[in-house]
C-alpha cells in the first residue's frame, strides 16, 4: 500500500496536459527578428482544386515508395498566362513537396493497389532544381482521387488547345503577311501600267480615246 | 554565432541538441521533417550526425542545425561533447518504454551541465501506439524542471511541428511567431524528350504496381 501511495498522488497531482501551456524556463532571447511580408509565391494564381492528400515519391535504388508529406494538394492557374501547376504543402510546417507544371503530354494514371491513390511523372521544382520524380498521391476517399484525376486530364487537355492555338495564331500571322506582298505586288503593276498608259496619250488624240473606253472596263472585270 | 564546421548562412540559424535513449525515434523524427519519409527500419545512430532544417516564419528564414546524437551509450562517440555551444535542446522519450521515459533525468543532466539556461522541450514519442505504457497523466518532469512537454508521434505527424515552434518562439523572444508558407518558385519550362517520356511511362507502370508504405494505414490528419 505504501508503495502505491506515492506514484497515486502523483498521478493527482498532475493536471491535463494543456496544449499551448508554456511549463518551460523563461529564457532570455539570443535573436531579435523583425516581422517581414509573406510572399507565398501564389499570389498571381487561382485555385482551381484544393484538396487533402498524403504525396510519396518513388525511390528507384530501393524500389519502392517512400513518403514525401501530408497536407493539401493545388492545381494553380496562373491569372496572365493560364498555364496551371501542381502544387503541394505540408501541414504545418507549409513547406513544398511538389511544385510542376501540368503539360499536354503529361497523364495520370491508377495505382494498382489502392483505388484512392493515382501515379504520375513530373519534371518536379520543389526543392529549388528540376528533379524528375515519379508522383503517387492518395487521397481520404475515391471521390477526391476520381476528381483529382479528371482536374489533371481536363488541365493536360486545356494546356493542349493552348499550345495548338498559340501555333494556329502564328500560322495565322505568316498567312496574312503573305498576302500583303501579294496585294504590294499587285500595286506596283497598276503603276506601271498607268505609265504606259500616260505614253500613248500624248502621242495619239484617237489612240487615247480607245485607251479610256478600256480603262473603263476594268473596274468591272476587277469587281 | 558560425560553429565550427557549419557552413554560415545569411539568416539566424541555431544549434539544437536532440537526446535520448536509444530506439526513442530521435533520428526518425528528424528524417520525417528533412524528406517527409518515416523510417521504419532501426538504425542506431553512431556519434552524431547533423542535419540543417529550415523554417519560414512571419519573420523571415531560420535554420536549426540538428544534432541527432545516439541514444545507445556504446555508441555515444564523444557522448556530451556533442552538447557544446547548444542553444536548445529535445530530450526524446518513447511512450511505449516506461525505461525510456525513467532515464529522462540523466539525459537532463547532462545535458544541463554543459548547455546551461537553454529552451529545452521533452517529447514523448509514438504516441500513434495503442498499448502506450506511459500515459500522459504520469509525464511530471517537465514541470519539475521547466522544460516544456509535447506528445508527438513521428509516424502520424501528430504535434511534429511543435517542438521547432516552441524553441523558434522562444530564441525569438516572441510567442507570436508562425511558420508560414515556403516562397513557391514558378517552375521552369521543360523540353519533352519523347524517348525519355516512353521510359518514365514504363518506369511509371512498374511502379504502380509496388504497394505505398503505409497502405494499412488510411488515417488523415
Amino acid at each position: 500500500m505504501s508503495s502505491a501511495d506515492p506514484e497515486h498522488r502523483e498521478e493527482e497531482e498532475a493536471p491535463a496536459v494543456g496544449d499551448d501551456e508554456d511549463t518551460g524556463a523563461h529564457v532570455a532571447p539570443i535573436v531579435k527578428l523583425e516581422e517581414v511580408a509573406v510572399t507565398t509565391g501564389e499570389e498571381d494564381e487561382d485555385a482551381i482544386l484544393d484538396l487533402k492528400s498524403k504525396l510519396y515519391r518513388f525511390d528507384k535504388d530501393g524500389n519502392q515508395w517512400k513518403e514525401r508529406g501530408a497536407g493539401t494538394v493545388k492545381f494553380l492557374k496562373h491569372k496572365a498566362t493560364g498555364k496551371v501547376r501542381l502544387l503541394m504543402r505540408q501541414s504545418k510546417t507549409l513547406k513544398i513537396c511538389a511544385n510542376h507544371l501540368i503539360l499536354p503530354t503529361m497523364s495520370v494514371q491508377e495505382h494498382a493497389g489502392n483505388e484512392k491513390s493515382c501515379v504520375w511523372h513530373a519534371r518536379d521544382f520543389a526543392d529549388g532544381e528540376l528533379k524528375d520524380e515519379l508522383f503517387c498521391i492518395r487521397f481520404p476517399s475515391i471521390e477526391n482521387c476520381k476528381s483529382f484525376m479528371e482536374t489533371f486530364q481536363e488541365v493536360a487537355e486545356s494546356q493542349k488547345a493552348e499550345d495548338e492555338k498559340e501555333s494556329a495564331d502564328a500560322a495565322g500571322l505568316i498567312e496574312k503577311l503573305s498576302v500583303e506582298e501579294k496585294a504590294d505586288a499587285e500595286k506596283k503593276d497598276e503603276e506601271k501600267s498607268e505609265d504606259k498608259t500616260v505614253e500613248k496619250e500624248s502621242a495619239s488624240g484617237k489612240e487615247s480615246k480607245a485607251v479610256e473606253d478600256k480603262k473603263a472596263e476594268e473596274p468591272a472585270s476587277s469587281a | 554565432m558560425a560553429l565550427p564546421n557549419q557552413q554560415t548562412v545569411d539568416y539566424p540559424s541555431f544549434k539544437l541538441v536532440i537526446v535520448g535513449d536509444g530506439g526513442t525515434g530521435k533520428t526518425t523524427f528528424v528524417k520525417r521533417h528533412l524528406t517527409g519519409e518515416f523510417e521504419k527500419k532501426y538504425e542506431p545512430t553512431i556519434g552524431v550526425e547533423v542535419h540543417p532544417l529550415d523554417f519560414f516564419t512571419n519573420c523571415g528564414k531560420i535554420r536549426f542545425y540538428c544534432w541527432d546524437t545516439a541514444g545507445q551509450e556504446k555508441f555515444g562517440g564523444l557522448r556530451d561533447g556533442y552538447y557544446i555551444h547548444g542553444q536548445c535542446a529535445i530530450i526524446m522519450f518513447d511512450v511505449t518504454a516506461r525505461l525510456t521515459y525513467k532515464n529522462v533525468p540523466t539525459w537532463h543532466r547532462d545535458l544541463c551541465r554543459v548547455c546551461e539556461n537553454i529552451p529545452i522541450v521533452l517529447c514523448g514519442n509514438k504516441v500513434d501506439v495503442k498499448n502506450r505504457q506511459v500515459k500522459a497523466k504520469q509525464v511530471t518532469f517537465h514541470r519539475k524542471k521547466n522544460l516544456q512537454y509535447y506528445e508527438i508521434s513521428a509516424k502520424s505527424n501528430y504535434n511534429f511541428e511543435k517542438p521547432f515552434l516552441y524553441l523558434a518562439r522562444k530564441l525569438a523572444g516572441d510567442a507570436n511567431l508562425h511558420f508560414v508558407e515556403s516562397p513557391a518558385l514558378a517552375p521552369p519550362e521543360v523540353q519533352i524528350d519523347l524517348a525519355a517520356q516512353q521510359q518514365h511511362e514504363a518506369e511509371l507502370l512498374a511502379a504502380a504496381s509496388q504497394p505505398l508504405p503505409d497502405d494499412d494505414d488510411d488515417q488523415f490528419e
